[in-house]
């Protein structure tokens, strides 16, 4: 597992775990830990799973290959399963992207509607349609195990 | 075949990006094919102050590139139907664009569109020389402040150095109280020291903070003196012989009259 903390990074990561896709979905090799708040120009770009330990600000960009989870307010543009990968998810304590992409699906929040959920959420395709709902833990109530 | 209009001031902060969404937006409402092109990549702002952030896939970057094609990266706007948006890229920097291809770019836009506006970075150095490249025409913000004013000076120099001649002003946040006491440098003043043509003036107003913060230029709302001022200045770029506006506040009965019933 790669691991990144504060430090002199430019302002653009990028990289590529090792490891091949274990099964199905899971990308247990390669995750980045980002222990840091994404600012306005900043971009992580990973090839696996991306853990963000701060916020997303609108202008910050996460770009993965698998999965994104951000341990914090998530404002600005993200996009799992950049490779195609429909299954991918994001999660974000606070979920309100300026634009939220998964694999080949895009989209935006609503214009004129202002929603201010203050519970975890999780984004993913459901019958080919970008789904958010109230994360809970527990595997079932999901839908399927991350 | 369009005009290509560089929006510029030397220093930060006086306008340039509100002046490109106020001048793009109102051309756009009298039925003129509109594209805003915005070249301050790394510190975007247009298309915040328009409210169509959440709509970028593609940006200028992936254009020159050739990422994508000009057609895929240019947004519509969310009101008008003529009115474009090619944003600029976030975490890139001013490098990644050369004059050579913001000249390219300027041409493809003019053969599609009425109006091509460019929102310049602050500053002398590389974006301000990408954002030149291409301009037939250019219109100088300054506010009435010396530091904006010798800014402006300077950059009416380098575009005249870079053979755009006759570059046009635009006076922003004016306070006409603080000019009569003489606590601010006034129109005239302003217009000695650059020796260009005056292409309008707008007064401070409050509601540029309100319109800007909802992602609506304030040229849509009428009732605003900064509204109106814009609109005259959209109408000068489009050709029209519009009077200067009178900044001096009326102060009669009626004007107190329309406050209490609130009609501003």
């Amino acid at each position: 597992m790669a691991y990144i903390k504060e430090s002199a990074q430019g302002d653009i990561l990028s990289g590529f775990g090792q490891g091949s896709q274990a099964d199905d979905n899971l990308f247990d090799e390669n995750t980045i830990l980002v222990q840091r708040t994404l600012r306005s120009g900043q971009s992580v770009r990973y090839s696996g799973n991306v853990v963000i330990l701060g916020d997303v600000n609108p202008g910050a960009e996460v770009t993965a290959t698998g999965n994104i989870i951000v341990m914090g307010a998530l404002r600005g543009v993200v996009h799992a399963g950049a490779n195609g990968d429909e299954t991918t998810v994001v999660m974000a304590f606070r979920l309100n992207p300026t634009q939220l992409r998964i694999a080949n699906h895009i989209t935006r929040p609503p214009d004129n509607e202002k929603v201010d959920m203050d519970l975890p959420e999780i984004a993913r395709i459901k019958d080919g349609v970008v789904t958010i709902e109230a994360f809970q833990t527990g595997g079932e109530r999901q839908g399927k195990a991350i | 075949m369009g005009e290509v209009i560089v929006i510029t001031s030397g220093k930060g902060g006086v306008g340039k990006t509100t002046t490109t969404a106020n001048i793009g937006t109102g051309l756009a409402a009298m039925g003129y094919k509109v594209a805003l092109l915005d070249t301050d990549i790394g510190l975007r702002n247009l298309d915040v102050v328009l409210g169509l952030e959440n709509r970028i896939v593609y940006d200028i970057v992936d254009v020159t590139s050739g990422n994508c094609r000009l057609k895929q990266a240019l947004i519509k706007d969310k009101r008008l139907e003529g009115l474009h948006l090619l944003p600029a890229a976030q975490t890139k920097d001013k490098t990644a664009v050369s004059p050579e291809q913001m000249c390219q770019l300027c041409e493809d836009l003019k053969s599609d569109f009425d109006f091509v506006i460019i929102d310049c970075p602050a500053g002398i150095e590389q974006g301000f020389r990408n954002a030149i490249a291409g301009a037939d025409k250019a219109v100088v913000v300054t506010t009435p402040e010396v530091s904006a004013v010798r800014d402006a000076d300077r950059i009416i120099g380098l575009l005249e150095a870079a053979d755009l001649r006759e570059p046009k002003l635009i006076i922003n946040r004016i306070r006409p109280k603080m000019v009569r006491q003489g606590d601010m440098m006034g129109i005239e003043d302003i217009i000695d020291i650059l020796a260009v043509d005056l292409l309008g003036v707008i007064p401070e107003d409050e509601m540029i903070v309100i319109t800007t913060n909802r992602g609506e230029p304030v040229v849509t709302d009428q009732n605003t003196r900064a509204g109106q001022a814009y609109q005259n200045i959209v109408r000068r770029v489009a050709g029209d012989e519009v009077p200067m506006m009178n900044l001096d506040e009326e102060t009669g009965f009626f004007k107190k009259l329309k406050k209490i019933i609130g009609l501003k």
